[in-house]
């Protein structure tokens, strides 16, 4: 049954009287209606994943000084196309897909309000492409704005018009989600929510949050640049900016860890090994996360130093115990999944025997590692009063969240695009071996650019958001050239995981347009774990009877590579004065 | 159903150490003779993250004056095994295990026998000579380019004075300075080539930016690039 809109046959799964169809994968009823919604935002995802791809390119090699491709006029505009395209558009139009699939698809529930949906679609389209007008087109005496357009900083009235505008969609967007979670709720008082629904359900009320405090920041500052109001104070400005700056970043994470714990399920045979603990986490995350968005103003001279020392209290830790949980419920869920299912020899072979090829599960699987050891561990020292002083505006903290930004949630998200195209559009991935290597590619090559990052960063105190520093800082003789050797290897690398970022956009979108159609349940069986899902529903074979010492020592490892870290970051501070020296 | 082996509560805690030390080697062994494609990726690419961290913080302690010599071999270890971390677990122990299967006497089973342990001695041996005798490209300089004799960074006061609508200011120096640009929203307002860059403008000829009249002075060098730059408010001068 083909969808009234069907654009190049993507919207024509076989559904029955009621609008239903069986997922031969996952097992889920899925509507029609959830199914065309998720992959219309999808879809628009991967669009602006291209669109900052390209950006990216000019950004990283401007960076790299050797090739110093922009000025510093135009790197500003082109940063700035770099990061709302991929943090804010990339990341929110696939986060709502992932309410959609969290929320009514996996309560098998047809999508209420569709019109209401595709209204907040089309919204949502229209301001990510009004924003990238206003930032193309800045002019003097306007600036471009990039994430932080910081009140007093002229940026065109229109950006943030254009900005309100996206929030307004995707609030709007999300309303289905929570008319959905409305009637289970409803129908089903006394039934707790799966553990995804819950997980992405936490996701929304953070994301409508978010969302909100953007509009309580941007919409007072288009009515100043409108000269509607006379002024905005600039350290309330910044206050109430970081609720959104920072708040999408923490929707990020939660959607994050729901892809993790559905994907790793479904293709790895991975059992949640305890859901209460699991949801006590979600939870901690919704008190606590939001005090991670402090770590921006920690050297601002507008805040004062008792509410530095609230917000990077053991309060904050709250969030941070939430993270290492999940470290250790997801992999430990693996482990026993696995053993449970007869996969699991020796210390790591739960491991080394799940499906790697699969470029679902191996993305996952990079997304929890290197999220974990390079995007956790340095979110934990930035978001420390102390520390947070060598790290303020330097390029180590670009470095910190392309770790978790880059590769953590574009990877899982990657993962998830891979699963849509095969199980949701029913096509075969263009290239299979291509598929399976884009992941270890990507995964890589990111993750040498990102440690380099966070090396000039923190070693050199490398600014950011400059166009040159290795040659020299214009109007000083003081040079940091020292640092061009580990820039070199970030340009390299940077290079490398644009090209896998290609290969990705390349295959997804390659697979949708000339992927072989997949007919019935074989063309779809490598995707599933081994011996099924039923595996998990078996209740004679609890899976917390097995053991989970790989995790363990996995753990273990993490926490040595933290402690090292952290204890270094506690040196390089000592060695910034030297106190009756 | 488990896959665990319930521990002997009747063991004494030597024996219960020893059995846990035991099993550890045999893992860590198993670990390093692992030779399915994923396992070769994830010990070379672990092993390659794990050099750069050891080479790049050894050098950065050591470049804070703490001369402990185990830093030195710290980070001639991190250096070599950037390289000799995937070389050993993507070429060499797949080799040898390899020569084990088949190889049927003479030099290729001395090798099959002690390749790994041939290996791992060239590769101390190397980190050994490398700790000695540091080469340039493993020694990273962190300490500032400043020296003694090098010049002062350019930054001078830009003060201003209002008086009846026209503004005068003046740099504190003009040294490392070719001249200086002023303009006030898309318009250039004047260009001054002269030390010691001293300007006067009138107020009529600012635009309005953000609600506020303002103006930008620029010092330049003698390409054009901009050294500092500078915005006044006229409601703060």
């Amino acid at each position: 049954m083909a969808h009234s809109y069907d654009v190049l046959g993507l919207f024509d799964n076989e559904y029955d009287d009621e609008g239903f169809r069986t997922c031969s994968v996952t097992g889920l009823r899925i509507h029609h209606t959830v199914e065309n919604h998720v992959k219309l935002f999808g879809l628009t995802a991967v669009v602006a994943l291209l669109v900052g791809g390209i950006f990216a390119f000019t950004v990283a090699t401007t960076r790299w000084e050797a090739i110093g491709l922009l000025g510093p006029d135009a790197f500003y505009t082109h940063l700035s196309m770099h990061a709302w395209n991929l943090l804010i558009f990339w990341m929110v139009f696939t986060e709502v897909a992932i309410l959609y699939v969290g929320g009514p698809m996996v309560l098998g529930r047809r999508l209420p309000w569709t019109k209401v949906a595709t209204a907040g679609w089309v919204t949502m389209v229209a301001g990510a492409v009004a924003v990238n007008y206003t930032i193309w087109t800045t002019s003097a005496p306007n600036e471009a704005p990039l994430l932080t357009a910081y009140v007093p900083m002229p940026v065109s009235p229109w950006f943030y018009a254009a900005a309100s505008l996206f929030i307004v969609g995707t609030v709007v967007a999300a309303l289905p989600f929570f008319v959905t979670m409305w009637h289970e709720k409803r129908e089903n008082p006394g039934k707790t929510l799966p553990l995804v629904a819950f997980g992405a359900f936490v996701t929304s009320i953070i994301a409508v949050e978010a969302l909100v405090g953007g509009l309580v920041a941007f919409v007072p500052a288009m009515l100043w640049r409108f000269e509607i109001i006379e002024w905005v104070d600039a350290a309330w400005y910044r206050q109430m900016y970081w609720i959104v700056g920072h708040g999408t970043q923490q929707i990020n994470l939660v959607a994050m860890i729901t892809v993790w714990y559905f994907l790793t399920h479904v293709v790895a045979g991975a059992e949640v090994v305890s859901e209460k603990v699991s949801r006590t986490a979600f939870i901690l995350y919704l008190f606590f996360i939001n005090l991670g968005a402090a770590h921006h103003l920690l050297s601002d001279p507008a805040v004062s130093t008792g509410w530095r020392i609230w917000n990077t209290s053991y309060a904050f830790y709250g969030a941070t115990f939430a993270s290492l949980i999940h470290a250790f419920a997801i992999p430990a869920g693996i482990e026993a999944g696995r053993r449970k299912r007869g996969t699991g020899g020796g210390l790591f072979g739960w491991l080394t025997s799940a499906p790697w090829g699969n470029p679902v599960f191996s993305s996952t699987i990079f997304s929890i590692i290197l999220f974990g050891f390079l995007g956790g561990t340095t979110g934990v020292m930035m978001g420390q009063l102390q520390l947070n002083m060598t790290w303020h505006n330097t390029f180590a903290t670009v470095g910190h969240f392309h770790a978790t930004v880059v590769l953590g949630t574009t990877i899982a998200f990657m993962g998830l695009i891979f699963f849509l195209i095969r199980t949701m559009f029913g096509r075969q991935w263009l290239s299979t071996r291509l598929a399976s290597a884009q992941p270890f590619l990507y995964a890589g090559a990111m993750g040498v650019a990102v440690l380099m990052m966070m090396y000039v960063g923190i070693l050199y105190g490398v600014p950011r958001r400059t166009v040159e520093v290795v040659e020299t800082i214009p109007g000083t003789e003081f040079s940091l050239s020292a640092a061009s050797p580990l820039f070199a290897i970030f340009g390299v690398f940077a290079l490398l995981a644009i090209a896998a970022g290609v290969l990705f956009v390349l295959l997804a979108v390659g697979s949708l347009l000339f992927g072989k159609r997949i007919d019935g349940r074989d063309g779809v069986s490598d995707l599933v774990a081994d011996g099924g899902l039923a595996m998990a529903e078996d209740p004679d074979d609890p899976v917390h009877a097995y053991e989970m010492r790989g995790t363990f020592v996995l753990c273990l490892v993490f926490l040595a590579a933290f402690v090292i870290t952290y204890l270094l970051n506690w040196y390089l501070l000592t060695q910034l004065w030297s106190i009756g020296a | 159903m488990t896959g665990s082996t319930d521990p002997d509560t009747t063991a004494s805690p030597i024996a219960s150490l020893s059995r846990v030390a035991t099993r550890a080697w045999r893992d860590l062994l198993s670990i390093y003779y692992a030779n399915t494609p994923i396992w070769r990726l994830l010990k070379s690419a672990g092993l390659l993250f794990f050099g750069f961290f050891c080479w790049s913080a050894s050098n950065l302690v050591l470049s804070y004056g703490i001369d402990w010599s185990v830093l030195y071999v710290l980070r001639a270890y991190g250096f070599v095994l950037i390289l000799w971390g995937p070389l050993t677990h993507a070429v060499i122990v797949p080799s040898v295990i390899r020569l084990r299967r088949t190889a049927d006497g003479g030099v290729r089973r001395v090798i099959a026998r002690h390749g790994s342990k041939l290996n791992l001695s060239i590769f101390l041996t190397i980190v050994l000579l490398l700790t000695a005798a540091p080469v340039s490209p493993m020694v990273l300089d962190f300490q500032s380019a400043l020296s003694a004799d090098s010049g002062p960074d350019v930054d001078p006061e830009l003060t201003c004075t209002s008086t009846d609508a026209e503004i005068h200011c003046h740099l504190s120096e003009s040294t490392g300075i070719d001249h200086v640009v002023v303009t006030s929203g898309t318009d250039e307002i004047d260009r001054v080539d002269e030390p010691p860059f001293e300007f006067t403008i009138h107020e009529d000829d600012l635009q309005e930016v953000v609600g506020q009249t303002e103006f930008v002075v620029e010092l330049r060098d003698e390409d054009g690039d901009t050294i500092r730059r500078y915005r006044k408010y006229t409601s703060s001068i």
